[in-house]
């Protein structure tokens, strides 16, 4: 009797063993041990995708090579054991507002087995067109800015390592020309002077306009503006005739000139890279042996750190009288000396981070500045510093600004705009195009036009062979 | 009575037998479900770390690009985004396990370098007060004294580059593999840097460079410089391969003196500023050499735009055991400086300035062996446009 109700005991542990077994079931050892598949596959066609090219793909034909070399990539880059089936899905919406998905081409290297994992990317096809229409510097306020790029064919530049004057030129003019109404290309010297002397043979409004140099540390000089030429007084000024050093600082005046016609007509003076005005160019007047800037490039005379001040003064309807004598060298120089610093390297403002999406124009936000100009400029002439790209940064117990756009608003008389960017070289003219459209602020109308099957989904699945 | 008390024994017997060999099993179950959470865990927590690895900036999001403290671990590029990794945060990995791998320059100056070598003594050394080590980085993650964790990042394409012998100029076969298997179809922008002594009026070895786009329709191609004599002494020679998506990085280097003992060692002093000393190896035998030092920035089709540096040529010995200069610090590219010597040798070493520009490898992390399980995940990710796969490997600590 006893051996019965031990039988039942027994048959009551066996079956509460068997549910027990039933219910605690544990997953096979892939899925707790293996590798997330899920998440590579989203690597892999994040990855593949970096350049755009699995976007590129498949948009393309079926029988189109480059489906075979992004099978070849898969298989590359995926581990051996490791199967996969790209599935790509044309997107269309029906009428009523039903998105439909169609199977449009699949492509795989073997059959699943047990379980698989997938991850999707939405390919968007680059046939789909963004247009921007950008407004018109001035338009709103009646000015219509003109912009002008010196592109002087008889000139030469410095600190644009790589590049020409003329080269940046024309770049600055593909970026530039679409947000004014009328650009114009100073191809010479003499069309430059025809801007300083205010013609009206020439196309454009001087008044108010935009003066870009792409020349760098140089600046174009016209013939008659040299000391060879009648306008000489305007361009050249020789504080003493006696033994010092013929050259020094002399064309500061032309420095000055183009300071007082800055001011006179409103421009804005752009210089895109290094020292402002640092050498005058001109590859016709400027033949002698002596006329370069002691690094191989000639057809230019070195102003120096005058070149700036002496801009600054005229900028300010101060006086040309800033002649000093350098005892220790025996010499005449005009103004203070170099107000640049070297600060290294320096970061966007958030307003150059927010104008740089807004514009679409991606320059590092970091830069090293070998040529920024000092905060106590601004109240030395009546200076306004607008659209700053770069954090001030502090030398010296000075603070210093890599570029900005210098704003005449004071003094005797206001008008007048200088934009600096006192980076080191190579030159991102990017910066310059930045700096100017902070400064002007035109706005940009973006529209969108689509096609039918402007997007396709691409699904990654992946399986692992063996094991369970 | 007698058949009661055996009735009673026998079935006491069969209940005792019943019990143990139903506890024995419900024991056995209990150990594997007590042993499949814990495993289960270690397997999470790898997810954890490879996410936050490639999918994570740090904090500061630039730490690579400077020589902050880093405050939050993580490899992301942050301008990149996505499974980008930033080729200047892997350089300041201390990837060296024990100090007897770290680069002590000046000997005995107690000024120690971490060493993510290519070959051929071209490589990234690195200041070990600036470099992450791991200790430091299993504290950022929470997990010191827990987990343990290694990261392997490594080319997802093996390229290999040989000499071809035999045809009088300079030829060099380029062989690429994915997952074991030739990658046939890709397309091979390559770059020779060619050492050359001018004159003897010029003492130091000029660079010249040949680029050029070449197809590989089988895998294996061969690419001839004919202007280049097979047995020139000194040359490199990258090749950047791209197919459908996929980028990988091959190299080689020739020397007259031994690659092993590079004459000149390029170390970098600060991340900030890019700035590098370019030392001699000072070990007390070798001769004083000429360099000549040119910076290439990589864009991204994978051409080279040379940069002008300071000090880009001089003479180094025992008088001047090194000079200092400054690379574009948040441009991606090859500091290639070649050498010579009185006697003529000649060599060349790079400083890949990211990690991707000469695809080099790295493992940062503890050693997992010994432990009963390790869980790893894998993910696809590209740095400046090369592709990796990242590893990480996961154990527990507490056994």
């Amino acid at each position: 009797m006893r051996t019965v109700e031990v039988l039942f005991v027994i048959v009551i542990l066996l079956g509460a063993l068997i549910i027990t077994i039933q219910f605690a079931v544990l997953p096979p050892p892939r899925q707790a041990f293996g590798t997330n598949l899920r998440e590579l596959s989203q690597s892999t066609l994040e990855t593949l995708d970096g350049k755009g090219i699995l976007t590129e793909t498949v948009f393309k034909d079926s029988t189109d090579p480059a489906w075979g070399d992004l099978q070849k990539a898969l298989s590359a880059s995926l581990p051996p054991n490791v199967v996969y089936n790209l599935s790509v899905y044309d997107i269309s919406t029906s009428s009523g507002r039903v998105i439909n998905y169609h199977l449009s081409k699949s492509i795989s290297d073997a059959g699943f087995g047990v379980d698989s994992e997938a991850a999707s990317l939405l390919a968007t096809s680059p046939n789909v067109t963004f247009t921007i229409t950008p407004e018109k510097v001035g338009e709103k306020t009646g000015e219509n800015n003109t912009l002008y790029i010196l592109n002087c064919n008889d000139a030469n530049g410095w600190w644009i390592t790589g590049y020409t004057g003329q080269s940046l030129a024309t770049d600055l003019y593909d970026l530039l020309s679409s947000y004014f109404t009328t650009t114009v290309l100073l191809n010479t010297t003499d069309d430059l002077e025809l801007l300083l002397e205010n013609s009206t043979s020439l196309e454009g409004t001087i008044q108010n306009a935009v003066v870009m140099n792409p020349f760098g540390e140089a600046v174009p000089i016209p013939y008659n503006y040299t000391q060879y030429g009648p306008q000489h007084d305007e361009g050249y000024y020789l504080v003493d005739n006696g033994s010092q050093h013929e050259y020094y600082d002399t064309y500061s005046k032309y420095c000055y000139t183009l300071g007082v016609k800055t001011q006179q007509y409103n421009w804005t003076w752009v210089s895109i890279v290094g020292y402002p005005l640092y050498y005058v160019s001109n590859t016709e007047t400027f033949t002698g042996p002596n006329d370069h800037n002691g690094y191989g490039i000639h057809g230019m005379i070195q102003v120096g750190p005058a070149g700036l001040n002496a801009f600054l003064h005229g900028l300010d309807d101060q006086e040309y009288d800033q002649w000093l004598w350098d005892d220790p060298h025996n010499r005449w120089v005009y103004g203070d000396g170099s107000i640049a610093a070297e600060i290294g390297v320096v970061q966007f403002t958030t307003q150059a981070h927010d104008k740089s999406n807004y514009y679409g124009i991606y320059p590092s936000p970091y830069q090293t500045a070998s040529r920024a100009l000092p905060q106590s400029i601004e109240g030395d002439y009546h200076l306004e510093r607008w659209a700053p790209i770069f954090e001030l940064k502090e030398k010296d117990s000075l603070d210093y600004s890599a570029a900005a756009t210098y704003r005449h608003a004071g003094g005797a008389t206001e008008g007048g705009a200088l934009t600096a960017i006192g980076l080191t070289r190579i030159p991102d003219i990017r910066v310059s195009v930045l700096a100017l459209l902070m400064y002007y602020r035109p706005a940009v109308y973006k529209s969108e036009f689509g096609a039918s099957c402007t997007s396709r989904l691409v699904t990654l699945q992946l399986g692992q062979q063996g094991g369970t | 009575m007698a058949g009661a008390t055996i009735d009673h024994m026998v079935a006491v017997t069969i209940l005792i037998a019943a019990l143990l060999l139903t506890m024995g099993i419900y024991n056995q179950m209990f150990a594997s479900a007590v042993a499949y959470e814990g495993n289960r865990k270690v397997a999470m927590k790898a997810v954890d770390i490879i996410n936050t690895a490639c999918i994570c900036p740090g904090n500061p999001e630039d730490w690579g690009e400077t020589s902050a403290s880093l405050l939050g671990f993580g490899l992301q590029d942050p301008q990149a985004g996505g499974y980008a990794l930033s080729p200047y945060s892997l350089m300041r990995l201390r990837t060296s396990s024990n100090d007897s791998q770290l680069v002590e320059y000046p000997p005995d100056s107690g000024l120690f370098y971490n060493n993510i070598s290519a070959n051929f003594g071209h490589g990234v050394l690195s200041p070990v007060g600036d470099c992450l080590n791991y200790t430091a980085a299993a504290k950022m993650l929470g997990i010191n004294g827990t987990y343990g964790f290694r990261i392997d990042i490594v080319p997802t394409l093996d390229v290999n580059v040989s000499q071809v012998l035999g045809f009088g100029h300079l030829v060099l076969n380029v062989d690429v593999k994915g997952s074991g298997l030739p990658l046939s179809g890709a397309t091979l922008n390559y770059h020779l840097f060619h050492v050359n002594k001018t004159d003897d009026e010029d003492p130091f070895p000029l660079i010249v460079t040949y680029s050029g786009i070449a197809p590989n329709p089988s895998g294996s191609v061969d690419i001839h410089f004919s202007n280049v004599t097979d047995d020139d002494p000194s040359y490199s020679f990258t090749v950047y391969v791209s197919l459908g998506g996929v980028t990988g990085v091959g190299y080689y280097t020739h020397n007259t003196i031994d690659s092993e003992s590079q004459y000149i060692i390029p170390l970098i002093q600060d991340f900030d500023d890019g700035k590098i000393i370019i030392a001699h190896n000072w070990d007390g035998v070798t001769p004083a050499v000429t360099y000549n030092a040119t910076f290439f920035v990589l864009t991204s089709d994978f051409q080279l735009h040379q940069v002008e540096i300071d000090n880009s040529t001089g003479l180094l010995g025992a008088e001047n055991p090194y000079n200092t200069t400054e690379i574009p610090a948040y441009e991606v590219g090859l500091l290639v400086i070649s050498y010579l010597t009185p006697e003529d040798d000649m060599g060349n070493v790079i400083l890949p300035w990211g990690v991707g520009t000469l695809g080099v490898s790295i493992s940062f992390g503890g050693d997992p062996t010994g432990y009963s399980f390790v869980a790893t995940e894998l993910r696809q990710v590209s740095i400046n446009d090369i592709s990796y796969q990242v590893k990480v490997s996961t154990w527990s600590l507490s056994g």
